[in-house]
């Protein structure tokens, strides 16, 4: 190859290389005329924009990470694509949650929180706040005197997490109108998965962001303490300004990364068809980097990690790859090119999920045999899904996200490790996912349906059982009904079809009935919509000799006929057709269905050999029942159960005698 | 050392020797845990006993079942079942301290002691070891609450300001070994005075208190030293323990849990009365200044009574 042919190629490889960063990568924040949003696609595996884009954020944040202030300027493009003229927009300015008059704080201290308390006492530290110093929209000029805070909610004035804006004249449908917000965030310690925890920041919903028109509405929530967030599909163009030693992460792909002169670095960031941002940073984390080929194209694993848990980064880039997967295989691609795993420093930040960007959740003792990383990492990864892409509202239908995202984290954690012990296996102690999402959900199993707004049901132990437990028991036992298989390809088709959408109840429901060619609303009334309680019980089962009343009769086995009477009971009031499987003691079994739509059932058998046993839903499909204890009966009592645990409770209670002798006598 | 080890040796041939009591105590604990295992037995009985569920906990545990099983409402109320289990481990550690005297009254003698002198020695000794403990709990709660006060306030400084995660962990550790310490110390001051109290029948038990004091202080690296290896020994013993369960016992055995589990408990027991024998051996060697006394006879000779009016000096 001559020289100049060498010249040429170079200049055709540059010029390859820097056209795609001009007509797909970050693009400049738009001025007055030039308002439309980009159709970039730098930071995904494809080729055309992959959402309907209705927001274009430009955000240059300053961060002070000694007083964990930021300075910011937001540049929001919006697309009018609601068919209808607009002059008023509802913001979030989530972080003034975290004011003692707000909402959530008042929430939080009725009901607690996931991990910091009842604020029985206030501390500065607690304190957080999104301000806008100014608004002005392009061709309509400064809005600031306009806002005003709404409580769409509840009627507490003093809840300042959604503003207002008015405009001084509509948005006509199909136009596109820039707002150029000054905005200043006082971060608080570490609370709801935002903030700041030492020297390690979290921004999470650190920018005033647009509410969502859904259904002729504005839907623009107030921030609850047990809800998260809705927000439209778009573009993220981010400059974070901060300490050159701060190592960052954030949504989306890296675009820049400038070292200023004062000591600080500005990094840049470009996310495509996303609905949020949320970046990390602190000068301790120890990243590792991989790439994973998707089916899509390649995906930058990138997982930060606390220092201290370094020795658990192969744990977790494992779990986060096997999640991805999964996922691919079983419900569809994953389009982004990246993904990044923060290990935060304390839990209050763990266990969060953002566009492209998720926290874990572990502690430098946790030991190999206990799964909770891989179920954080798992269930963190899975909101990319149900949530990042299917992008349900939060606020309205939570189990939307939380709850199919657990039925997911069930699957998926079963098969890499295993049904019984995708929870723990450790010194013999064995648990499952089944088990734990059974468990969260048998406790208020009564008291909400499902599709309860999140901020309105009755504890937030109501919430997290039924959210979380309930949903992935409830789709667990649909396995049963319509096949596993089917379940999976209905998950796949709603995947599918509602990425990148805003999809609800109904679509994800007929769905399932569309895939598996089922009508299947007595369970989805039952189970989603209802509050009703599924309990099934072995009442009795007996055997007696039909010739009891002959003198000086004998059993003999083999020769003697036998009565055998089996009784089954539906205690609660969610009717659902069940197997009984009865056990004799020669060996036969007989298998029953009943429809379960009385209150019980009596089955009656003439056999040469006594009943043995009886077993509602042998095969184990119903994850709904409450008492699994009461499903199954033997006619004869078998005491090796209660002998095992009474020897632990007894060896227990000598340890502790001795442990007390040892110090008093 | 060689003194030391001499100490350990003796007071473990001293253990051996009168095994039987360490027997006595095991069968004590082992009965009163099962009695208070009843309540317990009777409430998870009829929910388990003739369900197919409970193979959950036969072949394996799965600590989720087991939460399940506790949340039931026919399970009952926790303190139901444990308030009986409480009470019957405080029973445990109260007889200990009532049949103690009997116990030192035997390791400081060289015959053994009949059934009729153990069982006076500790009726004499009764009100004073009522007492012993009662100066004990008044010198040992104030001080291991302040302990674990300043334990938690280190830890929680250490919480807030360490950046390392791992620092709050050690800070706590290395103060619980700090407390581990003073009440071991603690320890060895008030068995040193029981001993004081059956050997020299003495009423005035702040003598004892004074004197145990005393030696403790003088010779405490000999016995602070013979008192840890014990517990450091008893503490292998107990997570070694719950490794070989672990090992080499099948899930579903509950013979061999039963076993492995009381081999468990009858070694930790011997291991406290380890410590008891080097402080009778202790106060044989230093604090019995008087070369014989009334109750310490030679088997030839046989036993005598202590006449409770003409107590032996204390020990200077």
């Amino acid at each position: 190859m001559g020289f100049q042919s060498r010249i040429v190629l170079l200049l055709s490889c540059c010029l390859a290389v820097s056209a795609p960063a001009q007509s797909s990568g970050a693009k400049r924040a738009p001025s007055e005329g030039q308002a439309s949003i980009p159709q970039t696609t730098s930071a995904i595996n494809s080729i055309t924009p992959m959402s309907e884009r209705v927001v274009w954020y430009n955000l240059d944040a300053k961060y002070d990470a000694k007083t964990h202030q930021l300075d910011g300027s937001e540049v929001l493009t919006y697309h009018n694509l609601t068919g209808q003229p607009l002059d008023h927009f509802p913001f979030h300015l989530y972080l003034n949650a975290f004011q003692p008059t707000a909402t959530w704080i008042r929430e939080a201290r009725r009901m607690g929180t996931r991990d910091v308390g009842n604020y029985e006492k206030w501390k500065d530290e607690d304190f957080g706040s999104d301000e806008i110093q100014r608004m002005e929209v392009v061709g309509m000029g400064d809005v600031t005197a306009s806002l005003h805070y709404i409580q769409p909610d509840d009627a507490n004035k003093d809840d300042k997490t959604v503003i207002e804006a008015v405009l001084p004249r509509p948005v006509a449908p199909g136009e596109t109108v820039v707002f150029k917000v000054k905005f200043h965030d006082k971060f608080p310690e570490t609370q709801a998965r935002t903030g700041y925890k030492k020297d390690f920041t979290l921004g999470g919903q650190w920018f005033p962001k647009v509410g969502v028109w859904w259904h002729g509405a504005w839907n623009c929530h107030q921030f609850h303490v047990s809800t998260e967030f809705f927000a439209d599909f778009g573009v993220f163009d981010v400059k974070l300004t901060l300490p050159q030693d701060q190592l960052v992460g954030a949504s989306g792909v890296e675009v820049s990364d400038v070292s200023n002169s004062d000591g600080t670095k500005t990094v840049t960031y470009h996310g495509d068809d996303i609905h949020d941002f949320a970046w990390t940073a602190s000068p301790r984390f120890r990243v590792g980097e991989e790439t994973y080929q998707g089916t899509m194209g390649p995906v930058k694993m990138r997982v930060m990690m606390q220092p201290e848990h370094w020795s658990q980064e192969a744990r977790h880039a494992k779990i986060l790859r096997q999640s991805l997967e999964h996922f691919e295989k079983w419900y569809g691609p994953y389009p982004y090119k990246t993904i990044t795993l923060v290990d935060p420093l304390g839990q209050e930040a763990g266990g969060m999920e953002y566009p492209t960007f998720i926290t874990g959740d572990t502690s430098w003792w946790t030991p190999d045999g206990l799964y909770l990383p891989e179920i954080v990492v798992e269930h963190e990864f899975g909101h990319q899904y149900w949530y990042g892409m299917v992008a349900t509202n939060e606020f309205e239908d939570a189990w939307m996200d939380e709850g199919l995202n657990s039925y997911t984290e069930v699957k998926v954690l079963d098969d890499i490790l295993g049904k019984k012990t995708s929870v723990m296996n450790l010194f013999g102690l064995t648990a499952g996912e089944h088990d734990l999402q059974r468990l969260q959900y048998i406790g208020v199993a009564d008291l909400d349906p499902m599709t309860r707004k999140a901020w309105q049901f009755a504890t937030l132990n109501s919430y997290g059982g039924v959210t979380y437990g309930k949903t992935a028991s409830v789709l667990l036992t649909l396995e049963g009904v319509i096949g596993e298989d089917t379940m999976q390809r209905a998950m796949h088709t709603y995947f599918m079809r509602y990425r990148f959408k805003h999809p609800q109840k109904d679509d994800f429901l007929n769905t399932i009935e569309e895939v598996s060619g089922k009508k299947l609303n007595w369970y989805f009334d039952q189970a989603v919509s209802g509050t009703q309680v599924f309990d099934y019980k072995v009442l009795s089962l007996e055997s007696s000799p039909t010739n009891w009343y002959e003198k000086n009769s004998k059993e003999k086995e083999g020769e003697t006929v036998y009565e055998s009477i089996v009784m089954v009971q539906r205690k609660a009031d969610f009717a659902f057709p069940v197997e009984v499987l009865l056990k004799f003691e020669n060996g036969e079994t007989v298998r029953e269905h009943w429809d379960g739509q009385d209150r019980w059932a009596r089955f009656h058998y003439l056999k040469k050999s006594k009943v043995a046993s009886a077993e509602v839903d042998p095969d184990q499909t119903i994850q709904l029942d409450r008492n699994d204890f009461d499903n199954s009966r033997t006619r004869e009592a078998k005491s090796k159960a209660v002998n095992k645990l009474a020897n632990f409770w007894s060896f227990a209670m000598q340890t502790l005698s001795q442990f007390l002798s040892w110090w008093i006598a | 050392m060689s003194e030391e080890k001499g100490l350990l040796q003796t007071g473990r041939s001293v253990v051996q020797r009168n095994l039987r009591y360490v027997i006595w105590f095991w069968l004590l604990n082992l009965a009163l845990a099962w009695f208070g295992t009843l309540s317990y037995r009777g409430q998870i009985a009829p929910i388990l006993e003739n369900s197919l569920h409970a193979d959950q906990f036969v072949h394996s545990f799965n600590p989720t079942a087991y939460v399940e099983l506790l949340a039931m409402p026919q399970s009952g109320s926790m303190a139901a079942w444990t308030t009986p289990s409480y009470f019957l481990a405080g029973l445990f550690a109260m007889v200990t301290l009532l049949l103690m005297p009997g116990v030192f009254r035997q390791y400081t003698s060289e015959y053994r002691v009949s059934r009729d002198e153990l069982c006076r020695t500790c009726g004499r000794n009764l009100w004073r070891y009522v007492r012993l403990v009662l100066l004990y709990g008044l010198s040992a709660l104030p001080l291991t609450g302040i302990l674990f006060g300043i334990r938690n306030a280190l830890q929680d400084a250490a919480e807030k300001k360490a950046l390392n995660e791992v620092l709050p962990f050690w800070v706590g550790t290395a103060m619980l070994a700090l407390i581990f310490i003073v009440v071991t110390t603690l320890r060895i001051w008030f068995d040193l005075a029981e001993v004081d109290v059956v050997v020299r029948d003495q009423n005035a038990v702040r003598k004892s208190v004074g004197a145990g004091f005393r030696y403790m202080r003088r010779h405490w690296g000999r016995l602070i030293g013979a008192y840890a290896g014990i517990s450091i020994l008893a503490l292998i013993v107990l997570i070694g323990g719950v490794w070989l369960w672990h090992i080499l016992v099948p899930p579903s055995s509950v013979l061999g849990a039963f076993l492995i589990s009381q081999v468990m408990m009858l070694l930790w027991l011997g291991a406290r009365f380890w410590q008891r024998a080097v402080a009778s051996v202790f106060y044989m060697r230093e604090m019995l200044v008087v070369p014989s006394y009334a109750g310490f006879r030679t088997p030839e000779t046989g036993p005598a009574s202590v006449p409770a009016t003409t107590p032996l000096p204390s020990p200077g």
